[in-house]
């Protein structure tokens, strides 16, 4: 059974389309990621999965059933703006929070109270929102997200601004939900985090899909034409090669795209001399760099920047 | 419906624990009771001393029928003012000073000079340290004028009780005729009719901006999306303003059952002090009035309150909203610049038409229901122009809500609201 099915939405505010044309699958127990760069339209198509916006298009499915209010007690859903009433005690905004969601009230203070243990917080719960710092803040948010034990989690952003450690206590309760069988799916700028934890993705860009489908089948499709080396040294001269089709340099680091046909011990051998190798690996490309391809070289700063 | 009223909870619970709802109840009453209280403490205080007034009677012919004339009693039966003489032995200027050392002394509460000429048009003086008792003025004042003046009509040999009972002033009663047929009015039509229209008119401004405070903060805490995970921007709106209503109605109870009591209370402590005043009415209320205040707060408070979301979703902050709440302002304000008139002329074609335009029906038909009754075509006609009003501010404010919510940063241009409203 799919958890998500999504097809041809299109949204349009005045004459600038969020949302063009888009249509995706995911499938149940699966942690799904939804890429693209700022303005993509990735919040608007979340949105819309929550019945916020309303498609002007298209047809949204949520666990095999028609999208509708009352699907929205079987989704949790974090957002990207998320804040909380900053007068409310820790304890009455999750039991609100889990009142709309319909739970019993009963049910609702039991589970409250083991969140809230799990995540060092029962000490708060009769604080008001506005003492607690930030990353309480956020974890409170997510306790929010996950309280009703939802089928389908929806978490928008849900690494920004977080610290090492709670980016870890968050990254595994999305395995944890994964493996008992909830669908997650979420929405990011950071590779890395995507390739750590997604099975499939969806690209977009300019309202428009660019990129569907199982990770690692993406990348096996571009193929093993990457070089990811490391070193010390000048490395002006490599640019200049003919071997070469594009180079990502990060100073110590650098990924190679080679031209097709080309072999790669024939730029090892060029490279062997003039500079320091401590690294050289042949691979499928990064997500990274399929996103620079994909998404286009005017957006590459704003990318690097994130 | 379910989730409606978790909000409305909520939003019930969290106005009527903060300290601004707890001080305004409270304040509310006490600023009532203080009308009626501290005027009664004050005449209390001030009445239950007796005063030494000494005369300075030049004409010779004043003191002792003023003497007669100023029987004023107090509660425990004496004399409230206790005249003495003085006699000129020398200057009248020098007894004039020693007159005013005894009242800087407060030997004497003040003294009353009465010029040779009285009779013929001389102005007699009252001196004392306090000259803002209106009361203590108009009794001597009155006194002295009644005793030249018997004077005056008894030299050119005429009764001063029959030249009384000539020019005895003609009464004019107020009468009010309505359905239930006449009822004498003492000036509370006025007074009850000015002080609804203002709690309607205060009130409607205060839970409108609380509303839209409510609504902002929901935008700047960033929890509206969260909330819009579980139920439609439509249900957060109604459950704000169906929670705030029921707060209002929580304040107005109290307060009611305050100045019910109240008024009941001071009617029996204004008589306990006044005997003479048990006669005294305090204005009631008719109790179709009272319902048809009820009726239009609540049309007024939808009407109102739907607007004030709209502008609360359009805004990132309440510095924003001040530039948008003012045509609402003019809204409320333009009726109580028209009481005045509308009071006057309340069944003028002006009036009518004024009450029936639905921004201002809520203050002035309720106005015109106080000061007349009109015909029910007219009050039924602007409930109804009212209600299909609110209808439609509610579908137009919704769509509104719907979409400001969620934006961030600039504050919308009047064509971009217009785009939000269009979309689907």
């Amino acid at each position: 059974m799919n958890a998500l099915d999504i097809e041809n939405i299109s949204k349009k505010f005045g004459d600038f389309y969020a949302v063009k044309n888009l249509s995706f699958n995911i499938h149940q127990g699966t942690v799904y990621g939804l890429l693209g760069p700022n303005g993509a339209g990735k919040t608007t198509t979340i949105r819309m999965v929550m019945n916020i916006i309303i498609p002007d298009e298209g047809n949204i499915r949520v666990l095999d059933r028609k999208m509708d209010e009352e699907m929205k007690e079987r989704i949790g859903y974090l957002p990207e703006d998320r804040g909380f009433y900053p007068k409310m005690k820790v304890g009455q905004i999750l039991l609100f929070l889990a009142e709309l969601k319909g739970m019993k009230k009963n049910v609702a203070r039991e589970r409250i109270d083991s969140w809230l243990k799990r995540f060092d917080l029962d000490e708060w719960k009769l604080k008001k929102v506005e003492e607690l710092s930030r990353g309480m803040q956020q974890k409170l948010q997510f306790i929010a997200t996950v309280i009703h034990q939802p089928d389908l989690i929806i978490l928008d952003e849900p690494f920004a601004g977080l610290d090492p450690i709670n980016t870890k206590l968050l990254k595994d309760i999305m395995l944890e939900m994964k493996q008992e069988g909830r669908t997650v799916i979420f929405s990011t700028h950071r590779m890395e985090q995507i390739e750590m934890i997604c099975d499939n993705i969806c690209l977009i860009n300019k309202a428009e899909k660019v990129l569907e489908g199982n990770l690692s089948r993406i990348k096996k499709d571009y193929g093993k034409n990457t070089v990811i080396l490391d070193y010390e040294g000048e490395t002006n001269f490599i640019r200049s090669l003919p071997e070469i089709d594009k180079i990502d340099d990060y100073g110590k680091f650098m990924e190679i795209r080679l031209k097709e046909g080309t072999d790669s011990q024939v730029l090892l051998q060029k490279l062997v001399g003039k500079i320091t190798i401590n690294k050289y690996e042949v691979r499928e490309p990064t997500l990274n760099a399929i996103f620079i391809e994909k998404v286009g070289d005017k957006d590459e700063k704003n990318l690097i920047s994130h | 419906m379910r989730k409606i009223l978790s909000v409305i909870k909520r939003e019930y619970i969290q106005i009527v624990k903060t300290k601004g709802f707890i001080i305004g109840t409270i304040l509310g009453p006490v600023l009532m009771a203080s009308f009626i209280v501290i005027p009664i403490v004050v005449s209390v205080i001030s009445v239950g001393q007796q005063e030494r007034v000494g005369v300075i009677d030049l004409s010779q012919e004043i003191f002792e029928a003023l003497d007669k004339k100023l029987d004023h009693k107090l509660k425990d039966g004496s004399r409230r003012y206790l005249l003495e003489k003085y006699e000129i032995s020398t200057d009248p200027e020098v007894l004039r000073k020693e007159l005013s050392q005894m009242v800087l002394k407060k030997e004497l509460s003040a003294y009353i000079f009465i010029p040779k000429n009285i009779s013929e048009g001389g102005v007699a003086e009252y001196v004392s340290q306090h000259v803002s008792d209106f009361d203590k003025l108009k009794n001597i004042n009155e006194a002295l004028n009644s005793v030249v003046i018997e004077k005056r009509l008894r030299k050119e040999g005429l009764d001063p009780q029959k030249i009384a009972q000539y020019i005895q002033r003609v009464g004019l009663k107020t009468i009010k005729v309505t359905k239930k047929g006449e009822e004498e009015d003492t000036g509370g039509t006025f007074l009850i009719s000015y002080l609804l229209v203002l709690i309607l008119y205060m009130t409607l401004f205060f839970y409108g901006s609380i509303i839209m405070r409510g609504v902002i903060e929901e935008k700047t805490s960033r929890v509206v999306e969260i909330v819009l995970s579980s139920l439609k921007p439509f249900q957060l709106m109604v459950g704000k303003i169906l929670g705030i209503a029921a707060v209002g109605f929580t304040q107005y109870a109290i307060w009611a059952i305050f100045g019910f009591s109240a008024s009941r209370y001071s009617k029996s402590l204004i008589s306990s002090f006044f005997p003479s005043a048990s006669g005294f009415k305090i204005p009631s209320i008719p109790p179709y009035v009272f319902i048809y205040f009820v009726v239009f707060f609540i049309l007024g408070y939808f009407l109102y309150g739907t607007i004030y979301a709209a502008i609360g979703s359009m805004v990132n902050s309440e510095k924003e909203a001040q530039q948008l709440i003012f045509p609402i302002t003019m809204f409320l304000v333009v009726p109580i610049l028209l009481m005045m008139f509308v009071m006057r002329a309340p069944n003028s074609s002006f009036s009518v038409v004024l009450s029936l335009i639905p921004f201002f029906a809520p203050i002035l038909m309720l106005l015109r229901i106080c000061v007349l009754t009109p015909p029910f075509i007219q009050v039924g006609g602007s409930i109804l122009i009212l209600v299909l009003t609110i209808l439609f501010m509610i579908w137009l404010t919704g769509k509104i809500y719907r979409v400001g919510i969620l934006m961030y940063g600039k504050r919308p241009s009047f064509q971009e609201v217009i785009k939000w409203i269009r979309y689907k």
